[in-house]
């Protein structure tokens, strides 16, 4: 199948619920993470990069944020004359409760689309994936649903997922909803592979049936239909709650991660502000940290993930935290294990900690005096 | 239609640049690298821009591809306008004839056309290789309450620097009664910034007389402007208070450059638009120093940085040392190289333990330093050492 052939759909409040604070006033989609990029930045970038030339973005609430992200979508040079990229909020007072009742809300749109295939995502998967081996391989086992996998040690955390076991060729035997598990699995990543009309026709079908749980939907689709399970090739993460966002930063000042998600050829794409590059005045001390342009370190950093046009202040130290775009961090201040939001002003000579397993978080725009 | 723009803006960025020498054998000055992520024509463009200039044309003619390339739409700079917007504007060949463009003023000359599209009041003429922030709004005020024909925007240069520039020698008022081109004795300090308001009915005339004219060597400076002055035409000099550089040569681009890292220079980069490069924010190691530099987004610094610019992509090797030193985009310095009052353009690897430049502080014959070029996309092998005012174009195995 040609990548042209298929349309992307994101689902951009995946889950929401655990992520807690951070999707208060936003889309897990549109949360900064990286310290230039958002969640959505990664799946967005990747189908992009695999030539899909059509995207829908599914937003459930709160999607100011993500609209003022994505814009036109130019930055993913999704911003085309006869396709791109599509914001798809609820309407007409009908809201996207579950989502088999969205999918089938939305069965317009996917009709409208031209093309035969569709992707569903999520956006809280962070990867770096040429989609088109699997498209290559759906074709190829003549699949009608080809689920994206990623074997990994299970993550620690309260709601269930969804594991996968397969034969030696790939073909699903059994989908689990674990809801306790330790060690490796096969764990699913949201992404799902399937001929347009089908999808269509399964999801009308579990409505009718009264069949609201998706991942019930999809331990169905496996005991009835050729299902494939297709493991993404290397580092991967999801991230679906606190500790696993404040986690995955932290990896990032490992250079062979860096190195595997931000390829040359294969570029994870944002939305650019025109910040200059980031000026480190005569006091400043930094050591295994990621900063972005724009910002102006005066103070002592490590371990720190800075986003664009954040300023620390002279004799400020500032370890283990993640801090976002805009934010001052006054004089003399001493703060470890934070996660602070975008435009917090932190006055001069406070002290703020958290511990390694639970980050205090600080809200966007709090002033703290 | 076109609808009409008050003011048309035409930057001059065909020269070549010669003083340059390596930084612009493949690309035109305005589109050398500059201040970590910006090339040098961002500048009078985000000024075009934060006027309120809607219309802009710039004239190319040596090694255009980068240059054009870069400008591309104009959707950085906002100017992909639908009626409006930014024009890359090379000679061409007409029913009369093809012609390069054979001075400023001729280059504006083959152009008459594309102004008269705009019907313009004004015609603003910039420098492609000048670093400044400036609202041309303000001086095209001062130009219509002066009623002027032309208005040369002026700036106030020491006196023992006078003599490189072109000086505008004024009447109290404000209006030029003589250009003194780079004068051995200056008479004033005013010296021309390469900034001109013209009235377009007025300058297109001139323009217009100047082409029949076949000793003309066609440029504003020698020609056109000092016709206007013996026509008795209003000239006025618009003075103008803050940081400006021509960086035309390798001295001025890297003392420009190290401007920005000096908080008492008034340049702030805010408002100045580019082109942005695709890279994950820049990660400094652990054990690293890095003092007053200035990092784009991309670079992997195990070294130590000491007053430098790093530009996008860059990568610093471990125990490396980096001092007073411009590094454009994607270079490599490796593990152990010592890097000093240098410039080392794109994509080129300064191999293990190598060392480029030295420190003035360190050299006996102060005639003999120089700020060090190394060209782009160039290697220069482990161990290496290259002099101070070195230029170099081309791999080095063995020291020079």
């Amino acid at each position: 199948m040609r990548s042209n052939n298929v349309l992307g759909v994101i689902f951009s409040n995946s889950c929401s619920s655990t992520l807690t604070e951070l999707t208060a006033h936003r889309t897990t989609a549109s949360v900064p993470i990286g310290g230039k990029y958002r969640m959505i930045d990664f799946v967005l970038s990747n189908m992009a990069n695999s030539n899909i030339n059509n995207v829908g973005i599914i937003a459930k609430s709160g999607f100011m944020s993500l609209m003022d992200h994505i814009g036109s979508g130019s930055a993913w040079d999704l911003s085309k004359k006869r396709s791109g990229v599509t914001i798809l909020p609820p309407y007409a007072g009908i809201n996207f409760a579950n989502k088999v009742e969205t999918l089938y809300q939305l069965r317009g749109y996917f009709e409208d689309a031209k093309e035969e295939y569709v992707l569903l995502s999520e956006s809280n998967v962070i990867f770096n994936i040429d989609y088109t081996e699997l498209f290559y391989l759906h074709d190829v086992n003549n699949a009608d649903i080809t689920l994206v996998y990623k074997k990994m040690t299970a993550p620690n955390k309260l709601s269930p997922i969804l594991t996968v076991e397969h034969n030696d060729i790939g073909k699903v035997n059994k989908i689990l909803l674990q809801q306790e598990i330790q060690g490796e699995c096969n764990m699913l990543l949201g992404s799902l592979l399937v001929k347009k009309d089908l999808f269509l026709n399964l999801i009308a079908r579990a409505l009718s049936e009264n069949e609201l749980d998706f991942y019930r939907l999809i331990q169905k689709w496996a005991e009835n239909y050729n299902v494939f399970a297709y493991e993404c090739p290397g580092s991967c993460a999801v991230i679906s709650c606190m500790e696993e966002y404040f986690r995955f930063n932290m990896k990032l000042m490992d250079g062979g991660l860096r190195k595997e998600l931000f390829q040359t050829d294969r570029p994870i794409y944002t939305k650019v502000r025109d910040d200059a590059p980031c000026k480190y005045g005569l006091t400043s001390s930094v050591k295994n940290s990621l900063v972005s342009q724009g910002c102006f370190i005066e103070g002592d950093v490590e371990n720190c993930v800075i986003s664009k046009g954040v300023h620390i202040k002279k004799g400020a130290r500032v370890s283990n935290c993640i801090i976002m775009q805009d934010t001052v961090i006054g004089e003399n201040c001493n703060l470890n294990h934070l996660i602070i939001d975008k435009d917090v002003q932190i006055n001069n000579d406070k002290s703020l900690m958290g511990t390694d397993s639970f980050p205090i978080y600080i809200a966007k725009k709090s002033l703290i005096n | 239609m076109i609808p009409k723009q008050k003011v048309v803006a035409m930057v001059l960025a065909g020269g070549q640049g010669s003083r340059l020498g390596v930084l612009t054998k493949k690309l035109a000055k305005p589109a050398v690298p500059f201040g970590g992520k910006y090339r040098i024509i961002d500048f009078p463009l985000s000024n075009c821009v934060n006027s309120g200039i809607e219309a802009v044309g710039i004239l190319t003619q040596y090694q255009p591809l980068v240059l054009n390339e870069y400008i591309g739409n104009g959707q950085p700079w906002d100017l992909d306008g639908m009626h409006s917007g930014v024009n890359c504007l090379s000679p061409y060949e007409a029913v009369s004839g093809a012609d390069w463009y054979s001075g400023t003023a001729n280059a504006i000359y083959q152009n008459i056309n594309y102004i008269d599209r705009y019907n313009p009041d004004y015609v603003l003429v910039l420098s492609g290789d000048h670093i400044y922030k400036m609202d041309y709004n303000e001086m095209l005020e001062f130009h219509k309450e002066n009623e002027a024909a032309c208005t040369i925007a002026a700036i106030d240069v020491p006196k023992e620097e006078a003599s490189r520039f072109g000086i505008l020698n004024t009447n109290p008022d404000g209006s030029i009664y003589e250009f003194d081109e780079k004068p051995k004795k200056p008479k004033s300090t005013n010296a021309s910034m390469g900034i001109y308001i013209f009235s377009w009915k007025k300058l297109k005339k001139y323009l217009i007389d100047d082409a029949k004219d076949p000793n003309s060597s066609n440029d504003f400076g020698k020609n056109v402007l000092p016709a206007m002055l013996n026509a008795g035409e209003r000239m006025f000099a618009y003075p103008f208070e803050g940081y400006w550089k021509d960086v035309g040569t390798i001295d001025s681009l890297w003392e420009a450059n190290m401007d920005l890292l000096d908080p008492n220079v008034g340049l702030d980069l805010n408002d100045v638009y580019s082109r942005n490069p695709m890279m994950p924010p820049h990660y400094i190691a652990d054990g690293v120093k890095i003092q007053n530099s200035l990092i784009a987004d991309g670079c992997n610094v195990q070294g130590d940085l000491e007053f430098s610019i790093l530009f996008s992509g860059v990568n610093v090797g471990k125990g490396a040392v980096i001092n007073s030193s411009i590094i454009m985009p994607g270079a490599v310095i490796e593990e152990g190289a010592r890097v000093e009052y240098a410039i080392v353009a794109e994509n080129t690897v300064i191999g293990k333990n190598s060392v480029v430049g030295a420190d003035p502080e360190n050299v006996k014959d102060r005639d003999e330093w120089g700020i060090t070029v190394i060209g782009d996309n160039l290697r220069i092998g482990d161990n290496i050492v290259v002099l101070p005012k070195a230029m170099i174009d081309k791999d080095l195995e063995v020291s020079e």
